[in-house]
């Protein structure tokens, strides 16, 4: 949960009065078990949503995912009816496979951030994935920016941060 | 004033590693949650 774009969400949400939460998977950090390459960490997901709603009482919830996280974060968009919609920084259509984009279809607000530089989530396959998504959707390309958005963290938390407040409107 | 609180969610027989920051409002309260990338290629 110490990546430089999670990180720097994160904390641009602390700094402007925004609840937000942040979690290893299994098997990372201080979390324990072991990485099950999906099943398991689509369950962990789940149940920090269900601490957010149940234990921590709120009424809505926004995710934010990067990565392998955007394809299991956003995978959990129908779990809860309190999930009111995602963003997906490079979500990897092509490494995760089908289901992952079947699981994270919705017809709640949905964000996608893509580099044009990214080779991991290509660049060039964006606009086929972002197409099979239902409206409402928006997306925006980070022009120089590969998959690690490395000088790029300020634009992504502001790009998150503006599409969060406008989804609350 | 609020801060970042470190706490464990568990899933079953597993313990998740969390932080929150939680701001107590009157309306209805949203929260975000993030998700990071893969633990093998990224530094995370």
């Amino acid at each position: 949960m110490h990546n430089n774009v999670v990180s720097c969400v994160f904390n641009s949400f602390v700094k402007n009065d925004i609840s937000c939460m942040r979690f290893n998977f299994r098997g990372v950090g201080n979390s324990t078990g072991n990485h099950t390459s999906g099943k398991g960490e689509l369950s962990d997901v789940k149940a920090c949503i269900d601490h957010l709603t149940r234990i921590l009482h709120f009424d809505r919830i926004f995710i934010c995912g990067y990565s392998y996280g955007a394809a299991i974060g956003c995978s959990t968009i129908n779990y809860s009816e309190k999930i009111i919609g995602y963003c997906a920084i490079s979500f990897p259509w092509d490494f995760m496979g089908i289901e992952y984009k079947e699981f994270s279809q919705s017809k709640s607000p949905k964000l996608f951030i893509q580099g044009d530089m990214d080779t991991v989530a290509p660049y060039e396959n964006f606009m086929k994935h972002y197409n099979y998504y239902l409206e409402p959707k928006k997306f925006k390309i980070i022009k120089g920016a590969n998959h690690f958005y490395q000088g790029f963290e300020d634009d992504i938390s502001r790009e998150v941060k503006s599409f969060y407040e406008s989804i609350l409107t | 004033m609020h801060s970042v609180e470190k706490l464990f969610i568990f899933n079953n027989e597993i313990k998740l590693e969390a932080e929150v920051f939680q701001i107590k409002k009157e309306t209805l309260s949203c929260v975000a949650l993030m998700c990071h990338p893969h633990p093998q290629f990224f530094r995370v």
